[in-house]
This record gives C-alpha cells, structure tokens and sequence, in this order.
C-alpha cells in the first residue's frame, strides 16, 4: 500500500498543466521520429536533451519519456500502412497489419494496433507500480546462459510455424544468423565476415535489411502484381475506430497472454523485439484463427503490439532500479539522469522518491494522452493510403534509401539496402519465410554472444543450462515449443497425406 | 519470360555462393574451441555449412521441379518483367547517381522522371510533388533533427 500512496503522490506532480502540455509536445514529436524512417526515439530524445539542461528532472524526463512512448505508437503506422517497419519490434506488426490495410481497412488496423499496445503499456506501468522490488531481482538473477535461454525461447516460439519448406525455413534462418555475425565480434573482439570492407566493420544494421527486405521488396511483388490499393471510403471514419477499439475485448485471452509475455520478456533482458516475435508465434498457434494469421486477422496485430509496448514499458525498470540501460533510447535517457544531478539504481528509490514517482505516475498519463493523440491522427494516416500507387512507389523507394543512409550515414547501407529489396523479392516470390531471416538478424548475435559466456563459465560443458530451475525451465519450454509442431506435422502427414499436401498457408 | 525452374535454381545459387563465402572467410577467424572458448568463426562456419547444404537441396529439388509451387512452370511472364524493370531500373539509377548529385536533386529527378515520364501524371503535378519531396526531406532531416544527408560531389565541387 505505501506503493500506492507513493504513486497517488506522483499523479499529483504529474497532472499539472505545465507537464500535461510537455506530455503533449513530446508525444507529438515522438509520433513524428516514430513515422519517419532512419529517425527513431533514440534520435529524437538525444536532440532534445540539451533543452532539458535547464528543467526540473521530473519535467526533463516527463518530457522525453513521453517522446519514447510516441515514437513507440508511430512506428507502428508506417509497418501498417507501407510494411516498411520502422523499428525491430514492430517488424511483427507487419504480417498482419498490412494485408488489412491493403485490404482496404486501414482505419481498422491502426485502431486495432493502437488499442493493443495502449493495453500492454498499460499493463507494463501496473506491473511497475506493484512489482517494483521483486522486479529488479528477477532481473538481476539473469546470466549468460539464461540470456541464451530466453533468446531460444523466442526463437523455437516463432520458427517451425509458417507452412514454408522446412529446408527453405533453416536456409532462411542461417543467412540471417550470418548477417548479423558481419562487423566485429563482441566477444573475441575480431572482425567478421567483412570481406575486406572497411565499411562493414560497423556490421549489416536491422534497418538496413528490413528496408530492402519488407520495404522495396514488397513494391516489387506489388508492380509485379498490378496492385492497386482497393478503394478506401474518402469521408474520415470516426466510427470505425471506435468500432475497432470496441472488438478488442472479444480477444481478451490475446490480450492478457501478450501482456504477459510482453512483461515477461521486458524484465528479463528479452526484450520488445524478441517478445513481439514470441507473442505473435505462441499467438499463431494457439488461436482458433490460427489458419487466417498473415492475411489480416486482428489478433495478428494484437498480439505482437500488446506484448511490444508491455515490453517496452516495463524495460524502464531495469533502467531505473539497476541502472542497466534496456535499450538505446533508455540508455540517452540514463546520460540525461547523469546530467541532471541523478544516480540511476537502487539509491534512486530511496533518495529520489518524488522523481520516480512523478515518473511511474507520468506514465499512465503520457500513455493515455499519447493513445488519444495518436488515435486522433489515425484519419490522417489512413488517407495516405489513397495516395495513388504511382505516387507513393518512388515516395516509398525514397523513403527507404533516406532511411538506410541516415542509420549510420553510410552509403553502402543504401547498396545494401536496395541489394536486400532483390532478395527479399526473389524469398518472397519463391516462398522462403522472411521472418525467421529477420528474427536471426535481430537477435542472432546477442543470442551467440550469451551462448558463448555461458560456454566460458562453464569451460564448455552444455550443464550450465541445466544448473538451475530458471534456466532449466527455459529451455525445456523452448524445446517443447520447437518439437511439438514437428511432431503434429509427422502425425498429421502420417494420417492425411492429401489433405496436408493441399493445404495452403501464407509465408510470412 | 522466366521460367520458375530457372527463378528457384538461380536463387538457390544465390544463396549458396554467401554460404561458401561465409565459410571461407570465417575460417580465418579460427574455428573450434581455444583457450578464449568458442572461437569468433565457429558459428558463422556452422551457418555457413548450413546454408550450403540448405541451397544444394533446394537447388535439387528446384532442379526437379519438386515442392509446394511445383504447378505453377511459369515465374514471371513478359509483361511483370517489364513492370518490375519499371519500378527497379530507375530506383537503382537514383541509388547511382546520389554519390554525385546528392539526395536533394536525386530524389527531385528520380520522382519527376517516374511520375512525368510514364505520362501516368500532369507534368505540372509531377513537377510539384518532385519540388515538395526534397524540401520536405531538407526541412524535417536536416534542420529538425539534424541529419545530413549526403549533398554530393556536384554540390561540393560548388562549394556547397
């Protein structure tokens, strides 16, 4: 109960018309790095910085927080309408995002998607406000090999689903792992795979390869294809966001388990890539529309966004009981503490009790002003999608070399880039499943890099994932998750083998 | 026209030349396990074998028109190709010429040219969406959020 009152403290530093209006700059501007590709929330927070210099701490960080939570819903809009995802963890978001936005329900999909990830950021702050303490200790309990762990259970959730060629699938997943060993390795300290490009050292960014890969690549199908965006009605549907907003809790279960799984995988160092992946996976499988997933089925959008920006949210945890930076952004966000006076860990808590509290208490403000705001632009963003098709493909073709130069203002990324568009085309076109080779890409070197540490603490002994309940679980859960479809499928092939052979799934 | 027997055996090509490079050149990274544990090339020489291995079955089975798409004999007609070379050709020489005009006039020219070109739109609209884009991309790159983006040697070479 002393949370509680704590927290009821914090909403009244928050809620003041001062720091509502910063709330509402910074969504604004969040929303504007989150749509625009190549600028993300870690550009966007890092140039607003030197303008907090002179705030109060709680504003500065009311202020840039809540940048990050718009930068977090406006990166969904442009996986939805374009499927260029503009961050790794709403890669995801994709699959089923935009086919119901090429189907003509746009309005429907951002509603969808912006509901979804206001209730796992929801459920991310609660869990914050109440779990605080025992929080920070599960994060702490975290090594190498139960990095490892977790990265395999995002994996064997999500490989081994689509209806791909196996063989196509591990083709798929290796080139991805490959990719992301290019550059210097963490561990070793070594250069990999660079072929003698001094350029490639920095290594193959994710953005680069999902530009060409989801971006150009999908303009090529659709050329291919004579695509032309079905008509979407030219009057602003009001109710038809409401409409989607009033669907959601049909889908309750999704809800709660991506949540969950979103939570999960934010205190454990997972992350909101790995949980958008897994979420969508264990979705896939275990839903009764399972079948329909990748051609515009709305819990194929619930589940990667609630379990993203659940993720998301309680990440900030980490950052500011441990002074473990979750991501990029959280990390500018730990120089801005510095800066101010602040010592992010556990001292924090103690000595700083008004700024955490007005922080936790900013968020459940921030997240509703940044759902509201967000939703009010969604008429907006569903009118690009009328834009005629011979007009927005060279927009998208800059958008995407604008958006790979300016990763790390190199132009090999923009060779590269265009170079992924063909094989993301000739994969698409020939059924290899893209996801797996995006999910490698991601996640595949900090998954080597754990499995190596844990390799050195244990002089090379496959025991230390097995030498405790936490990692022991992890892993077998992770087995389960990649056998059980396999064996479904022998068992299926066994007793039906027309049926199976005529069976017609999507490649995502 | 390209047939889906040629389109699957190139792709599997494809994939297989990265793999032998993969392993080639993480072989000089030292595979296996030394004193500092798992080397650096160890895992990228599995993936590597992996994919190598993984194109030679698809090439196989490409090869012997087997698998899911085995019906469709046909991968791309005449005519996608020549929209596809409409979307690619004039992308990859925007991507070309950046180094030297810079992105501003590149994107200018690129979407002029694909807009007016085709007569798909006014010239004059053309002309204007080709204005607006680099502004747009100028105001909001390079002074919101200061992102330069590359002005090219032309524009060097004018002391820009």
């Amino acid at each position: 109960m002393e949370n509680l009152q704590s927290l009821l403290h914090g909403f009244t530093i928050a809620v003041t018309v001062p720091h509502l209006t910063l709330m509402v700059i910074g969504v604004l501007l969040g929303i504007l790095v989150g749509v625009l590709p190549g600028l993300g929330a870690p550009n966007g927070v890092s140039l607003l910085l030197p303008l907090t210099f002179g705030m109060q701490p709680v504003s500065a960080i009311i202020l840039l927080s809540s940048m990050y939570w718009g930068a977090l819903f406006g990166g969904s809009v442009t996986s939805i309408l374009f499927n260029i995802p503009g961050e790794p963890s709403s890669v995801a978001t994709t699959f089923d995002g935009y086919p119901m936005a090429r189907d003509g329900r746009p309005t429907t999909a951002l509603a969808t998607a912006f509901g979804s990830a206001a209730f796992g950021a929801l459920v991310g702050v609660i869990l914050i406000t109440f779990l605080a303490s025992w929080v920070a200790q599960v994060a702490l309990a975290f090594g190498p090999p139960e990095y490892f762990a977790v990265y395999f259970l995002a994996f064997a959730s999500f490989v081994g689903m689509g209806g791909a060629a196996p063989i196509k699938t591990v083709v798929a997943l290796a080139i991805g792992f490959a990719i992301a060993a290019i550059g210097i390795d963490t561990v070793s300290g070594s250069v990999r795979l660079t072929m003698g490009i001094d350029e490639l050292v920095k290594g193959v960014s994710f953005v680069v390869a999902v530009m060409g890969l989801f971006g150009i690549g999908e303009l090529l199908i659709a050329v291919e294809e004579e695509f032309h965006a079905r008509a979407v009605s030219s009057r602003v549907d009001w109710k038809e966001v409401f409409r989607a907003l009033g669907r959601l809790p049909h889908h309750g279960i999704a809800l709660l388990r991506s949540a969950a799984i979103g939570c999960w995988m934010g205190i454990t160092p997972g992350g909101p890539t790995a949980a958008s992946f897994m979420s969508y996976g264990i979705a896939k499988r275990f839903s009764r529309n399972g079948a329909r997933f990748g051609s515009g089925e709305a819990e194929g959008i619930i589940a990667p966004e609630t379990a993203d920006h659940a993720a998301g949210t309680s990440a900030l945890l980490p950052m500011l009981s441990l002074g473990i930076p979750g991501s990029a952004t959280a990390a500018v966000m730990m120089g801005g503490l510095m800066i101010w006076g602040l010592n992010p860990g556990p001292m924090l808590f103690v000595d700083q009790k008004d700024f955490v509290w007005g922080l936790i208490a900013s968020m459940y403000v921030g997240n509703i002003v940044a759902v509201v705001l967000v939703l009010l632009t969604v008429p907006v963003f569903a009118a690009l999608m009328r834009i005629p098709f011979a007009v927005i493909a060279p927009l998208i073709v800059i958008i995407c070399v604008v958006g790979a130069y300016s990763v790390s203002n190199s132009y090999l990324d923009v060779v590269l880039m265009l170079g992924f568009g063909v094989v993301g085309y000739l994969f698409k076109k020939l059924h290899y499943p893209l996801a797996p080779l995006v999910l490698a890409i991601v996640i595949g070197d900090k998954a080597e890099d754990a499995f190596r540490q844990a390799m050195l603490m244990s002089k090379g002994s496959l025991g230390i994932f097995f030498a405790n309940r936490l990692v022991t679980t992890l892993v077998l859960a992770g087995m389960a998750l990649l056998l059980l479809p396999l064996v479904l499928q022998i068992v299926r092939l066994l007793r039906k083998p027309d049926e199976a052979a005529h069976e017609k799934v999507r490649i995502i | 026209m390209i047939s889906r027997r040629a389109l699957e055996i190139s792709t599997a090509a494809l994939t297989g030349i990265f793999g032998v490079v993969v392993v080639v050149s993480s072989i000089d990274n030292g595979i296996g396990w030394s004193s500092a544990g798992v080397d650096a090339g160890t895992f990228p020489f599995l993936t590597g074998v992996i994919i190598v291995l993984g194109s030679l079955y698809n090439m196989g089975q490409g090869a012997l028109g087997r698998g899911a798409l085995a019906i469709v004999r046909v991968a791309i007609t005449a005519s996608e190709l020549r929209r596809l070379a409409g979307l690619f050709v004039p992308a990859a020489i925007f991507v070309a010429v950046i180094p030297i005009v810079g992105m501003y006039l590149g994107s200018t020219g690129y979407v002029f040219a694909v807009l007016a070109l085709p007569k798909r739109q006014s010239v004059l609209r053309a002309l204007v969406i080709a204005v607006v884009t680099p502004l747009a991309l100028y105001v909001v790159f390079e002074r919101m959020f200061q992102v330069s983006l590359p002005h090219g040697a032309l524009a060097t070479a004018f002391g820009f």
